[in-house]
């Protein structure tokens, strides 16, 4: 055997092994990337919310899952929920309308990057993995 | 009154999955409207199978349904093999033929379930289906008003309008209206002038709430393909603004276009309505988008 001759097989796998990483240890946020709404204007203060559960309501009443507070939104504004298609967003018969990227909609499914306009507040939707 | 409109498939020609067409959908045509609690379904392109698998799972039972095609291309009947809920008996299904008499849209519908197509046969469904026609091309169906239009396609194609208690809804896809221009030669001397459409095609759409039309083309697209049957997304935006409809979802995206692409598209058109002093809500259709249509759309009251 010719010990000068380069492996070109060897080669790359020995560049591709590395030594494996335990991704139990990882915090999970670097597993998974949460679903998330986040507060982009209106008149409160800007916030990022997770959605951690199927079905959350957005609305001024303190039985809102995520609660804004500011006149323009009805008491049980919207409802976002979990479904085989991805994160779907309802008007819950809102007296200002839900929009999606300035359509009024009934409900809708959201992608990434869509902007959600419940009176003056716009919330905008952040895809997870 | 409820007037709701669900968008379960937006694409032309031929379902695009993946990564690109994540936004607006990859399915091929299917519009629902419920009106009252009566349905109607307008094409049953593969959006359609997504709609039978909610209707399964929440629909009323037993289901009633008017099925209405704008024609036969297959990126219009392809996915109907794949409405599960044919295949439950109770369930009953209309199929609008355009003309007294009319009843090929049936029979072409169960061409494509032949044996050397599909493993189950047309007759061999477990719901009723059944065949009727809009007579002199207007019927009032379960309360619903329904007229047909006359498209240009090859092999020619029908526009439907809905309407009910003074809501309505245009469904007009697969419409080359830029061969029947007043002045074809407009666009290309004058891109941003209005162009004048056939009048009686304004007078179907007069006033709709919501105009959905095939929009497949940019303008740098169109010279192209002329001839192919669809028109250019500008051109749509003119005829909401000379029919003074309230809004439009530019339908039938072109399987080449990626999700930015057709943003993009949908940007230049808004702009385009307000150039010409519209203020018309302009929109991509896109899967999953359900609209009420007997609220006013309003609009978004802040500018950020
Ligand atoms: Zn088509
Ligand atoms: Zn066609």
């Amino acid at each position: 055997m010719n010990d000068t001759v380069d492996d070109p097989v060897d080669g790359r796998l020995a560049f591709a092994t590395t030594e494996a990483t335990d991704i139990s240890v990882l915090p999970k946020r670097l597993v998974r990337r949460p679903h998330i709404l986040q507060i982009v204007a209106g008149d409160v203060a800007p916030r990022t919310i997770p959605l951690t559960q199927d079905s959350m309501s957005v609305g001024r009443s303190n039985e809102a899952d995520i609660r804004i507070m500011t006149a323009d939104l009805s008491r049980m504004h919207m409802r976002i929920d979990r479904t085989r298609r991805g994160f779907k967003c309802f008007d819950m018969d809102s007296r200002n309308g839900v929009f999606v990227n300035e359509v009024r909609v009934h409900s809708a499914v959201l992608r990434d990057g869509d902007l959600i306009q419940l009176g003056n507040v716009a919330l905008m939707y952040h895809e997870g993995s | 009154m409820s007037f709701l409109v669900r968008f379960w498939g937006v694409r032309g020609s031929i379902p695009t999955p993946g990564l690109q067409t994540h936004r607006y959908g990859g399915n091929t045509s299917c519009v629902e409207l419920e009106v009252d609690g009566v349905r109607f379904i307008c094409d049953a392109g593969s959006g359609i199978r997504e709609l039978g698998i909610d209707l399964m799972e929440e629909g009323p039972k037993p289901l009633t349904a008017h099925l209405f095609f704008s024609h036969m291309h297959w990126d219009h009947i392809q996915g109907f093999p794949f409405f599960t809920p044919v295949y439950v008996p109770n369930n009953h299904f209309t199929i609008w033929g355009p003309r007294t008499g009319d009843r090929r849209f049936a029979r072409l519908l169960g061409g494509q379930m032949r044996s050397s197509y599909f493993p189950v046969d047309f007759h061999d469904l477990g719901g009723t289906i059944s065949a009727d026609d809009l007579g002199d091309g207007e019927r009032v169906i379960d309360g619903v008003r329904v007229r047909v239009f006359h498209q240009h396609h090859p092999g020619v194609s029908f526009a439907y309008r809905f309407e009910k208690n003074g809501v309505s809804v245009v469904y007009a896809t697969d419409s080359e209206i830029d061969l029947d221009l007043d002045d074809p030669e407009l666009p290309l001397r004058d891109p941003g002038a209005l162009r004048g459409v056939p009048q009686d095609l304004v007078a179907f759409c007069r006033g709709a709430n919501l105009l959905i039309a095939d929009g497949q083309y940019t303008d740098e697209e169109y010279p192209k393909v002329v001839g192919w049957g669809h028109a250019r997304a500008t051109t749509i935006v003119d005829l909401a603004v000379l029919a003074e409809v309230e809004q439009l979802a530019v339908f039938h995206h072109d399987p080449m276009h990626t999700d930015e692409e057709i943003s993009d598209l949908i940007g230049h058109c808004q702009q385009r309505a307000a150039s010409h002093g519209s203020d018309v809500t302009v929109f991509g259709a896109r899967e999953g988008f359900e609209l009420r249509l007997d609220r006013p759309p309003g609009r978004r009251q802040t500018q950020y």
